[in-house]
């Protein structure tokens, strides 16, 4: 095993390079002012201040938070019963429902997202067989849904091979077992099933969550400037604004929800398991 | 499996000896905005010049900007006026070789000699136009556009049917040209005054912020009115007969994409050669004709805006320079002023 662990050697310097360091910059960004470089530092809690009072960045973070939530959801209803039939059925055909599930993501993000104008324009794919029974058109395209549909699309493999994973590992021999002892399908699935693939939903939704909290190129795309992200919001201050530091700053805000909400999950994940083998 | 990966190993190593072969040709390194190419341009010249271009896409001239000053070399640059300004201010561009560039005279007059390079020693114009409206002429009334300008961005009559240009500078240049200022003001109150306008403007007529979308989507007619630079406008007029190009009285942006030479250029020769060939009458029309943006070239504008011309009808193609028209002038700290106030009315919703 001792050599095993030499080899990862190279990655810890590969991470320290593009990890660590990175994340240090954005740190020390974040706390100084504008045009110093490293002799003539001034720390600051400016870009903060600014931050927490214009309520336009307030409202930027929660309609992220918001549509973030909103998919992570959706990516669990409609993720989950597919899983389970997915883990259910014979060997066979977990195999070719694996592959349907991961297809889409063969394709670049990009071009994916780029397909759902197409569907969503006002003479697009659905406009016009809504026209055929004399509804529409709708506008759909440059809207909140757009963006919540583009990022559920994009997202669910995610939220459905988590799920299948941890289904698959379950022991068949529980269902039996809730059975002989006069459970219920609804009884065993509830009791059973669904505390067993616990850890497959969080994990799930850590892989959705956060990407769909950070995205910036789905709402760019499906939802036009007007509908700015937090991920709109730092690139913009960082490419076209100029301003490195309060992009930091923002970077660092988002960072630390990140590292709350997983530290949340991975607690409800927890105490769930606990009593689960209670 | 073992099979496969010595297959592969077997093909890439063969693709490495493939590609080692052949004598070396001279090589040039050209870097310049996404779709700014005519079809066979760069065929032509390596034909014609046997040797090898090597093209590079910018998205903006800030992010051009940022490569060069990182050291990155390149032959020749299409980057637009106010950055050729600063280039110049802060010593990145050589000379052109004007023995070499005898195709000079090809250009119109109303771009050689422009403020930015008054005598032509460092760039040769190589598209320019203006910012303008595009708009349906079946659902807007042209009287509107007429009576108010850039204004009709803010009559409630057309709100839910508006592109804006998701852009600082161009967002702001309308506004303060709209409000009679110029738009390389570094007046305090009237970049105040024109924030409050687009904030107006954003609350009233709830506009879409796009960029290059836009051209796809006023082509399909999906809006009825839209911010766009001639060249594009000129591209949709073509594709949508109902789409007509309107510059407001109060004055526009006019702009001139040149190509120069950085001073730290591996082949200027042949960078010096492949800017006298963009000046040919066959290269500019390639060129012009592919694009839509306006030639420099007299004979090329002559003969598409003439009769049986592919752009005889286009009144987008041609830019109209009036005396109120502006060349844009870069200034970082208004730069960055302008893009901040602009993240808040675009994120204002």
């Amino acid at each position: 095993m001792k050599q095993f662990r030499r080899m990862t050697y190279p990655y810890i310097v590969w991470a320290l390079i593009l990890i660590v360091a990175p994340m240090l910059l954005i740190v020390l960004y974040a706390f100084t002012t504008k045009g110093n470089d490293v002799v003539t530092t001034k720390f600051t809690l400016e870009n903060f201040v600014k931050f927490f009072s214009d309520p336009l960045f307030l409202k930027v973070l929660l309609r992220s938070l918001k549509v973030a939530a909103i998919t992570t959801v959706a990516c669990l209803l409609l993720g989950y019963f597919p899983a389970y039939y997915i883990a259910r059925s014979s060997e066979k055909f977990k195999m070719r429902w694996v592959l349907i599930i991961t297809f889409p993501t063969w394709i670049n993000l990009l071009v994916r997202t780029y397909a759902w104008t197409g569907i969503l324009q006002d003479d697009g794919i659905i406009n016009t067989m809504l026209g055929w029974i004399g509804l529409g058109p709708y506008e759909m395209m440059y809207t909140e849904f757009a963006v919540i549909v583009g990022m559920i699309y994009n997202f669910l493999p995610f939220m459905v091979l988590q799920i299948y994973t941890s289904l698959t590992k379950m022991d068949g021999s529980l269902l039996e077992a809730a059975n002989d002892l006069g459970a219920n399908k609804f009884q065993s699935f509830l009791r059973v099933t669904l505390p067993l693939s616990l850890p497959g939903i969080i994990s799930g939704i850590t892989l959705v969550f956060l990407p769909a909290v950070s995205s910036f190129c789905i709402p760019n795309m499906l939802g036009g400037g007007q509908y700015m992200l937090v991920g709109n919001m730092i690139e913009q201050y960082f490419q076209s604004a100029g301003d490195w530091n309060f992009g930091s700053a923002i970077s660092l805000i988002m960072a630390i929800i990140i590292i709350f909400s997983m530290y949340l999950t991975k607690k409800v994940d927890v105490t769930e398991r606990g009593e689960a083998d209670a | 499996m073992k099979k496969v990966i010595v297959t592969l190993a077997i093909l890439a190593l063969a693709v490495v000896a493939m590609t080692g072969c052949g004598k070396k040709k001279e090589r040039m390194k050209l870097f310049l905005p996404g779709e700014y190419l005519g079809e066979n341009v760069i065929k032509d010249f390596e034909k014609e010049f046997d040797c090898e271009v090597i093209v590079e896409n910018f998205e903006s001239n800030e992010a051009m900007y940022t490569k060069l000053q990182a050291g990155d070399k390149y032959d020749v640059l299409i980057p637009s006026d106010y950055t050729i300004e600063r280039l110049l201010k802060e010593n990145y561009l050589q000379k052109l070789d004007k023995s070499v560039i005898t195709n000079i005279g090809n250009l119109a007059d109303e771009v050689k000699n422009l403020s930015f390079d008054p005598n032509n020693d460092y760039s040769i114009p190589y598209f320019w136009g203006t910012v303008g409206i595009v708009y349906n002429k079946d659902n807007v009334d042209y009287a509107d556009l007429e009576a108010e300008g850039f204004g009709i961005f803010k009559d409630p009559k057309y709100a839910g049917r508006i592109f804006m240009y998701n852009s600082a500078r161009d967002g702001f240049m309308i506004a303060l040209k709209q409000l009679g200022y110029s738009c390389n003001t570094d007046n305090e109150a009237e970049i105040q005054e024109a924030y409050e306008w687009l904030l107006d403007m954003n609350k009233t007529t709830k506009p879409i912020y796009i960029i290059d979308e836009v051209i796809d989507n006023m082509k399909a007619g999906r809006k009825d009115l839209a911010i766009a630079y001639s060249g594009d406008a000129a591209d949709i007029l073509s594709e949508n007969e109902s789409m007509g190009y309107f510059m407001p009285s109060c004055g526009t942006n006019v702009w001139y994409d040149s190509m120069v030479i950085p001073a730290n250029a591996e082949n200027p020769t042949l960078a010096n050669k492949f800017i006298n060939f963009m000046l040919n009458y066959d290269q500019c029309l390639d060129g012009s004709e592919t694009v839509g943006y306006a030639s420099p070239n007299k004979d090329v504008l002559a003969k598409l805006t003439g009769e049986g011309g592919d752009y005889a009808d286009n009144e987008a193609y041609l830019p109209v320079i009036r005396d109120n028209d502006e060349i844009f002038h870069d200034n970082e700290v208004i730069r960055k002023k302008m893009n901040e106030l602009w993240l808040k009315v675009s994120g204002s919703n």
